[in-house]
């Protein structure tokens, strides 16, 4: 498999934010294209074929939610949403609707590069990660065809349940998993809006892999909207 | 005169029967005949007259008319034929009888006619009082029928939204062609307090009879009479009243009801609207607010570390960042303080909103060192998680603002073991906080005389919005310093129980 140069499309109608995205990307020596609307983004989409979307949902003729559903029609490509709305509620449906990640305005350089090579990552580690039986980040490592957890080497007890959220969240390391999410892939559709269980899950799964589960080195929680398994 | 009237009508009647009977005499039907004639008079005179009184009256004057005219001997009170006196008697019981139902027939009937009459207005009165469209309107119909009604004047006195008696109220003057006064009302107060203390159904005052009109949700306002109107009223007249003021009072509480539906709507709308400002002031300032951060971060970048540009640029992002945390903390106070926004409470995992905060801070001072303590046990409560963090996070900043480099913060999470709470604690161990400062220190942009101006340029708010998100919790919050060493400490508490069981 050949390691091929990444195209990064830019969707954001503000000149000025649309030039420091892609200034701080030409800075990591990454190809990218623009778009301006979410009809051209839609457009480049299609005839362009780039390998990561960033995308501000405030766009002037096309919610950025929509442009989300449209591109999930046809491709898996990583979206990284970038926007002012800052309510937990629109991030949530932006993830739900199928984006990577979500960044609210302000953001800083450094905070977009990290999730951009979370990105990166996926694009390449998926091919990869569905042979191997064994995923490790940081000293955990999850065991997929043994069912067993591992930290630093040491083998942890865990329930089934405990078992399915880590391996879940494993195979979407980096991403931010919505609550709603986790708790239709661990307890099936129609489970209802119970979060206290996750939590509770939660706290038992952190005390068994975080040195102090009240600043996880792991599992982090985006407030309000999910969890994400950190990858670096 | 009703009484010479019904004595004319009596004699009239009798003077007929006289008469009708003479030519019976001559055409030689037998006594018992005009006898008859004398029950037929009786009964007229009882039935035009409406009276017992009369009834009895005419009946005994009838027979003694039969015994001197027709009795013999005649022209005579004197009887010869004793079988006269069973006539007699006959006579008097069946016209007794006779006139005795036809006036209990007669006044029945006009009784009737009556209660008709009397529900044939309320029919009107609750038609156009349905048909009125303001408040104004219906007092203003309800008025016209009190007074057409009883022929007085009346008042009406309406209760605002909030049950106080109006300063003013409209009164119809007696006389049809007068039309409806503004009069000064007086002390509230005391008029409330007669409302609540009826022992009937209305107050006797020194002007004026009030009838209080009542709603579904309490009293909406005072039907007024004249005092000497009101207390001659008979028992037909106030059973009106009543029958009207029960319509009346009906077709308030249906205007209160719509009123306040409308109000509600409003309230809808300008809470959207207001929510939309807010969110597009906020828009409009992180927008700029990316590509100043942003660019003048990776200016940085391309700098010389350590150089006098470099620090340059460095202080355009701090203020930057200083900027919209201002910004953000001015937009949450006022959503909080006007009390628009509704609490979006979930049960939360109060570790996860603590490790979500030192998260955040760390992220801006990647040097400091932040302690946290936890429980061995879960600690839930119901709450708002993005403005709990909130707090988190301005406690922390104003700890690590407020002390010195490389010294450690710590928050901690407990279980209140007296009361059904959690306990959040953030300490630091710098100077303190000095005693007449800590009454003041959730105040908006308080700041302390002896700081200098730089450091405690985001002294003021970052406090002041968490306790008043800490409030509208439920929870309380209180700043004070650390008995075993230096430092001060931030406490606040939440409630783990629904104020409201609305979820389960």
């Amino acid at each position: 498999m050949t390691q091929r140069v990444e195209k990064i499309l830019v969707v954001e109608d503000d000149e000025q934010i649309r030039g420091f995205i892609c200034y701080a990307l030409s800075n990591e020596q990454l190809t990218y294209l623009t778009a301006e609307t979410g009809h051209q983004a839609l457009e480049k989409q299609r005839t362009e074929s780039p390998d990561i979307m960033i995308l501000d949902l405030g766009l002037p003729d096309l919610d950025g939610m929509e442009v989300i559903r449209q591109v999930r029609e046809r491709s898996q490509l990583p979206i990284i949403v970038v926007s002012a709305r800052d309510r937990e509620a629109d991030k949530v449906a932006a993830l739900d609707l199928g984006a990577d990640d979500y960044l609210t305005k302000p953001f800083s350089a450094s905070e977009l590069m990290a999730r951009i090579r979370v990105a990166r990552r996926h694009l390449n580690l998926q091919p990869a990660a569905e042979e191997s039986s064994l995923l490790t980040v940081r000293g955990l490592s999850l065991d997929t065809a043994k069912r067993l957890v591992y930290l630093n080497g040491e083998e942890l007890h865990m329930t089934p349940m405990e078992y399915q959220l880590l391996s879940y969240l494993f195979h979407n390391i980096g991403k931010v998993l919505t609550t709603g999410a986790i708790i239709e892939e661990l307890w099936g559709a129609g489970y209802g809006r119970d979060t206290q269980a996750l939590r509770a899950l939660m706290a038992g799964l952190r005390r068994k892999i975080e040195k102090n589960p009240g600043k996880p080195e792991y599992i982090v929680t985006e407030i309000g909207v999910g969890y994400r398994l950190k990858d670096e | 005169m009703e009484r010479a009237r019904n004595i004319l009508v009596t004699l009239l009647m009798l003077g007929a029967a006289s008469a009708v009977g003479y030519l019976f005499e001559i055409a030689g039907f037998p006594d018992t005949s005009i006898a008859f004639l004398f029950l037929l008079a009786v009964l007229f005179a009882a039935w035009l007259s409406s009276s017992l009184g009369v009834g009895v009256f005419a009946s005994i004057a009838a027979t003694f008319v039969f015994n001197y005219f027709f009795a013999a001997p005649r022209f005579t009170f004197a009887v010869n034929d004793p079988n006269y006196y069973v006539t007699f008697v006959a006579l008097i019981i069946t016209s007794i009888l006779v006139s005795t139902l036809t006036t209990r027939a007669r006044k029945e009937a006009q009784l009737a006619q009556e209660r008709e009459e009397e529900t044939k207005s309320i029919y009107m009165l609750t038609n156009r009082l349905s048909d009125a469209g303001t408040r104004d309107d219906i007092v203003a119909v309800a008025l016209a029928a009190i007074r057409e009604g009883l022929q007085c004047g009346c008042g009406c006195l309406c209760l605002d939204g909030d049950g106080q008696p109006e300063a003013t109220y409209v009164y119809l003057p007696e006389g049809e062609g007068s039309s409806q006064v503004r009069r000064e009302a007086e002390d509230p107060k005391a008029i409330l307090y007669r409302i609540e203390h009826l022992s009937e159904d209305h107050d006797e005052g020194e002007e004026f009879f009030d009838w209080p009109l009542y709603g579904g949700e309490g009293p909406l306002g005072l039907i007024r009479i004249p005092r000497e109107a009101a207390s001659g009223m008979d028992e037909e007249q106030s059973r009106m009243l009543r029958s009207m003021i029960d319509s009346i009072a009906l077709a308030l509480d249906r205007f209160r009801a719509a009123e306040q539906r409308i109000q509600s709507r409003e309230e809808v709308s300008r809470e959207r609207y207001r929510a939309n400002l807010l969110r597009s002031i906020s828009h409009d300032i992180r927008t700029p607010l990316t590509g100043i951060i942003g660019t003048s971060e990776i200016l940085r970048g391309r700098l010389e570390t350590g150089g006098e540009e470099w620090e340059l640029a460095g202080r355009i992002q701090t203020d930057a960042e200083w900027l919209h945390s201002l910004v953000e903390n001015i937009l949450g106070l006022t959503r909080l303080q006007d009390g628009g926004v509704k609490l979006k409470k979930e049960w939360e995992a109060l570790e996860e909103i603590i490790g979500g905060a030192v998260g955040h801070v760390e992220q801006h001072w990647p040097d400091q060192e932040i302690d946290v303590n936890l429980p061995e046990e879960l600690v839930m409560a119901p709450m708002d998680a993005k403005l709990i963090e909130q707090v988190v996070i301005n406690l922390l900043e104003n700890a690590i603002k407020h002390t010195g480099p490389g010294t450690p913060v710590s928050v901690s999470l407990a279980e209140d073991p007296a009361g059904r709470g959690a306990v959040v604690t953030v300490r630091d161990r710098g100077q303190g906080i000095r005693a007449q400062d800590l009454p003041h220190i959730f105040q908006p942009f308080y700041t302390s005389d002896h700081r200098a101006s730089m450091e405690n340029r985001s002294f003021g708010l970052g406090l002041a919005i968490c306790e008043t998100i800490v409030t509208a919790h439920g929870g309380t919050i209180l700043a004070r310093n650390c008995t075993d060493g230096p430092g001060a400490e931030f406490v606040f508490t939440l409630p783990m129980e629904e104020e409201h069981d609305t979820e389960s």
